[in-house]
């Protein structure tokens, strides 16, 4: 599913060239659920913007889906994201001033799904998730937990074939994190290929395998499963 | 998706209800002041543009004469015949002299307008018969009135057929009504309630001047064929002025007088119809003066300008707080289009809202705009079809302007930096900075503009005109009695009432009475073989002494020297002109057959009595107690006082009680003629106040977001060791470097466009530097003061708190 090869990243100032990823290779076969780990600063969130088409590499390659898309301008990257990649963040992301139906309606306007269809679709993830019931409530009216399973809802409501997952429990409290967590665990069950990034021992070993990185570079990579 | 993008932005309008408030105020406070501004603008601009014809033009001559070109817009009483006869090109052509009548029906007696003018007349021009004989004015004793006038004279009966009376040549003479006209619209330069054929007025303007050329006293209206242009009508005339005034040319030759460019001493011209409103003497020729329109408009977009200013840099700093959304919607697949359609829907939402709102509060405040300008503007003009479209269009344009760019820099923030709420200020600063600097420029000009046209017009108001402005009362004769008996009774009526000095008349008016009517008389003559040029005043005895002029040589009228009858008295300029060694006692030939010769018997010091925009000409004053004078001047010896003026009315009333007592002093009368000058100053202070309050406005959300902005840097400082008093300098520190930077662009174009202005006027105000220090220091204190609510707030605050929440 996703193929990178000596991938790098470099974040220049004025004076000072900073290496973010260096040649990093890796490959998520799809289905799979890996988790990435490492200390602060080591390239984590700057490999999943790239994982996510958010921003583009330096040098290497990646391969989605066995398309080669380091070189894809922004307007190809963001449509390929659109229709294929969900998104889950540690400060969850909504939109304050959309109701959570809006919310997580939001991917199917932007890939143009007409009206009906887009309220059966939302309706379906709203009931899987539980927050059926908070579907006309605003972000602020939800706990930390609410709001998170609304930005997983928000996430899978386009059928992505996989989701980048940036810490996602990193501002809950762990009774919903771990619910966040078994949600995943569910969506990878039922086919979608899951990377996240997290500084949890405990939350990675929801995943199949961990990659380990420091200083932009795979460490180590140990398989859970 | 567009549902979407309204949701979003009515709730993001709820959320933030102090910039939604702050945007939508100051943007229907400019609509509407732009609307207003507009309408008043576009009315002035529409005079007469209800006459389908864009051929008609009024006649002038321009004269060269000694002392420079002369410029004539009425015709001897044979002028219009002969050009139509000799000079090719003319469609149609009319005269035209309107005045106050007295008008006698069924025992009553009314005051109205009256033209007199050819039949050609309704030919010309668009006003359209309602009942009636369409063709109006087809025989000479027919006459047409307006609906308005057939209305106050017969109410509900039917006008046409009736028959009223006409106070001519001291006869009452009939005139048989066949056409009811409809009303003359308001932005007519041509006004009148009644018109009658030409040849019907009284013997002194009309029978007596049949055949003389060298007495101007109406104007000329003509329509030029198809296909002729200005250019050659004026240039096929030449051999007709040529031949007609033969004894002035040869005249003008001897005396050395360059002919214009074309070697011509007279030329006629043409002024278009659309210009007359507007019309002023501009390099010696007629022209459409359109500054106050054009300047009116200026102000309207300069306000619109402010407050879209204020909502382009609260936009982008609201970008700020959106920016996790902004972010967001990117990672979701929002493309660059259609986040700046969705940011800009915001932006037309609220500009809509306003839009709306702006012209609620223009059609509120219609009724105390047009009292305060005394215009007959109205919204009616603007909402039409297309004026609508317009506006619509306007609001479009103004929202994608000031809507678009913020749009456009919230559509291109990079997803990543938006995601993690980090987003470089500076260009945006270096704009918003950029932007207040012209807000508060166009706020300074503004001001500077309002302080030289406040004194310009304190000048002229309290300069010495010199005459007696306070204590002098004007009054029109309007009644029907003859002229010397209404002076003569209330000569007896008032004679011994304490209080008032001494009575007197003339045929001329100081400033603009009451009755709004304004007439002057001009001649040229020769003196010593030179042509000497006078206005010329007949009055009464007591005329000079009542008035309140200064003999400087001489004496006055005196009733105890018939001789007097011949004499005249002149102004310090006249005298100039005369230059004679000992001017008293110069024998004046004044006209063509000798049969009156005048003689200087004093000399009066130079007073205003035309326009103050006009130098002080020579004048003559003549003693003629029998000619037809149309104003009363009483002096009485309390300054504006209402009781005497009361008094006076209630004599009046005895002598004349059909006719309405129209006097006032004349100082007032000097105020009317100053009607220009105070409408630009109210509307150029309302269009100040209307600009600092807006970039105001503008200026408190700034330091709003400023304020939050800089919270953190606010702590630390504080923790640090800074006191409140130097945080909040810190704070005003920035936006005062704004205004002073506003102030260095604005005082040259303020002082540029003042003495430009000024140059109008051959009695000025000089300009100094503390008129515009004043304008930037009344904009530096109130942009001060208002930026001091937040910024003191801020800076007392705790720092802890501030410091916490980052």
């Amino acid at each position: 599913m996703i193929k990178i090869t000596n991938l790098e990243k470099y974040y220049k100032t004025e004076e000072v060239k900073t290496i973010a990823l260096n040649k990093l290779s890796f490959e998520v076969k799809e289905g799979e659920f890996a988790a990435i780990m490492g200390p602060s600063g080591c390239g984590k969130s700057t490999l999943l913007n790239i994982l996510g088409m958010l921003d583009d590499p330096d040098g290497g390659s990646y391969l989605f889906n066995g398309i080669e898309v380091a070189n894809f301008n922004e307007r190809k990257r963001a449509n390929l994201r659109k229709h294929n990649i969900g998104f889950v963040f540690q400060s969850f992301n909504l939109i304050d001033e959309l109701t959570v139906f809006e919310n997580v309606e939001l991917p199917l306007i932007y890939t143009g799904v007409k009206p009906a269809d887009r309220k059966a679709r939302v309706d379906e993830v709203l009931e899987k998730m539980q927050i059926m019931h908070r579907r006309k409530h605003f972000p602020q009216q939800l706990s930390g937990g609410q709001q998170q399973r609304v930005a997983v809802a928000r996430a899978v409501v386009n059928n992505p074939k996989v989701i980048l997952a940036d810490e996602p429990t990193g501002n809950l409290d762990s009774s919903n994190g771990n619910e966040v967590m078994d949600l995943l665990t569910e969506l990878n069950e039922a086919g979608t290929t899951i990377i996240m990034v997290t500084h949890s021992e405990h939350d990675a070993k929801f995943s199949h395998r961990i990659i380990r990185m420091l200083d932009g570079q795979k460490v180590t990579e140990n398989v859970l499963v | 998706m567009i549902r979407n993008y309204f949701k979003i932005a009515w709730r993001s309008l709820i959320k933030e209800k102090t910039f939604a408030g702050i945007n939508i105020v100051g943007l229907s406070v400019a609509f509407a002041s732009a609307v207003l501004l507009g309408m008043y603008s576009i009315y002035e601009l529409s005079y007469d543009n209800f006459h389908q014809s864009d051929r008609i033009y009024q006649s002038y001559s321009t004269y060269e004469v000694p002392s420079g070109r002369q410029i004539l817009v009425s015709q001897p009483i044979p002028f219009a015949e002969a050009l139509k006869q000799e000079v090719p090109g003319i469609e149609q052509i009319a005269r035209y002299n309107a005045g106050s009548e007295v008008i006698i029906s069924e025992g009553k007696q009314f005051r109205f307008s009256v033209a007199f003018t050819d039949p050609h007349f309704f030919k010309i021009f668009d006003f359209p018969v309602s009942r009636g004989d369409s063709e109006a004015l087809g025989k000479p004793n027919e006459i047409a009135l307006t609906q308005e006038t057939a209305q106050t004279i017969f109410g509900k009966e039917e006008a046409v057929g009736k028959t009223i009376s006409m106070q001519l040549d001291g006869e009452e003479k009939p005139f048989l009504v066949t056409s009811v006209l409809k009303n003359i619209p308001q932005n007519s330069s041509l006004g009148f309630d009644i018109a009658a054929d030409f040849t019907q007025q009284s013997s002194s303007a009309y029978r007596d001047l049949k055949d003389d050329w060298g007495h101007a006293n109406h104007e000329v209206y003509i329509k030029l064929e198809p296909g002729v242009s200005v250019a050659n009508f004026e240039k096929a005339s030449r051999a007709f002025s040529n031949s007609h005034n033969q004894g002035f040319i040869e005249q003008m030759k001897k005396e050395g007088v360059s002919p214009d460019e074309n070697g011509q001493f007279i030329q006629e011209r043409l002024l278009p119809l659309k210009d007359i409103h507007l019309a002023k003497e501009k390099d010696g020729m007629l022209m459409a003066d359109r500054l106050f329109p054009n300047l009116l408009l200026g102000i309207a977009i300069l306000i619109i300008f402010i407050a879209s200013v204020n909502f382009i840099n609260m936009s982008i700093a609201r970008n700020f707080q959106r920016i996790r959304e902004i972010g967001m919607r990117k990672t979701l697949g929002a493309g660059k289009g259609q986040l700046f359609f969705q940011f800009w829907g915001e932006s037309l939402l609220v500009f809509l809202f306003s839009a709306l709102l702006g012209l609620g509060i223009a059609r509120l405040l219609l009724k105390e705009f047009q009292s305060l300008f005394r215009t007959s503007a109205s919204l009616d003009m603007i909402i039409t079809p297309q004026g609508v479209l317009f506006l619509l269009l306007i609001v479009l344009l103004v929202s994608l302007i000031a809507g678009g760019y913020p749009a456009f820099s919230a559509s291109r923030i990079e997803t990543i930096s938006a995601l993690k709420g980090r987003l470089s200020r500076d260009g945006n600063n270096q704009l918003r900075d950029t932007l207040i600097v012209f807000q508060f420029a166009i706020a300074i000009l503004l001001i500077s503009g309002t302080v030289v046209l406040y004194s310009q017009l304190e000048y002229l108001q309290n300069k010495d005109l010199g005459f007696n402005k306070q204590e002098v009362i004007s009054i029109p004769m309007n009644g029907k009695k003859e002229d010397a008996r209404v002076i003569q009774q209330l000569r007896n009526e008032l004679g011994k009432t304490p209080g008032i000095e001494s009575i007197t008349a003339a045929n001329g008016v100081l400033g603009l009475g009451l009755d709004g009517g304004r007439s002057s008389s001009a001649m040229s003559f020769q003196f010593e073989g030179r042509t000497v040029e006078t206005n010329l005043l007949m009055v009464e005895y007591d005329y000079p002494e009542t008035i309140g002029l200064e003999l400087v040589a001489g004496r006055s009228f005196d009733r105890s020297r018939p001789a007097d009858s011949l004499a005249v008295i002149i102004n310090e300029n006249m005298a100039q002109q005369l230059n004679q060694e000992k001017i008293i006692g110069t024998p004046l030939q004044m006209d063509d057959t000798g049969a009156e010769k005048f003689t200087v018997i004093g000399v009066v010091k130079d007073y205003n009595f035309q326009d103050l925009d006009q130098a002080i000409e020579p004048i003559s004053l003549f003693l003629k107690p029998h000619w037809n004078m149309r104003y009363i001047y009483v002096k009485v010896r309390n300054a504006n006082s209402a009781a005497i003026l009361k008094t006076i009315e209630k004599a009046w009333k005895k002598i004349e009680p059909e006719a309405e007592f129209q006097g006032s002093y004349l100082n007032e009368n000097i105020d009317r003629i100053l009607k220009r000058e105070k409408n630009m100053i109210t509307m150029i202070t309302s269009g100040s106040i209307v600009a600092i309050t807006l970039s105001c406005m503008g200026l408190f959300a700034m330091s709003l977001i400023v304020a939050a902005q800089r919270k953190k840097e606010i702590g630390i400082r504080k923790v640090v060791g800074a006191g409140i008093g130097t945080v909040t300098m810190l704070l005003t520190r920035d936006f005062v470097k704004l205004v002073l930077v506003a102030f260095v662009i604005a005082t040259p174009v303020a002082w540029y466009f003042s003495s430009e202005w000024l140059q109008n006027y051959p009695y000025r105000v000089s300009l100094s530097l503390w008129m515009f220090l004043a304008a930037g220091l009344i904009a530096l204190i109130i942009a001060v003061f208002t930026i001091s609510f937040k910024t003191i707030h801020a800076a007392v605050q705790n720092p802890v708190k501030s410091l916490k929440t980052e």
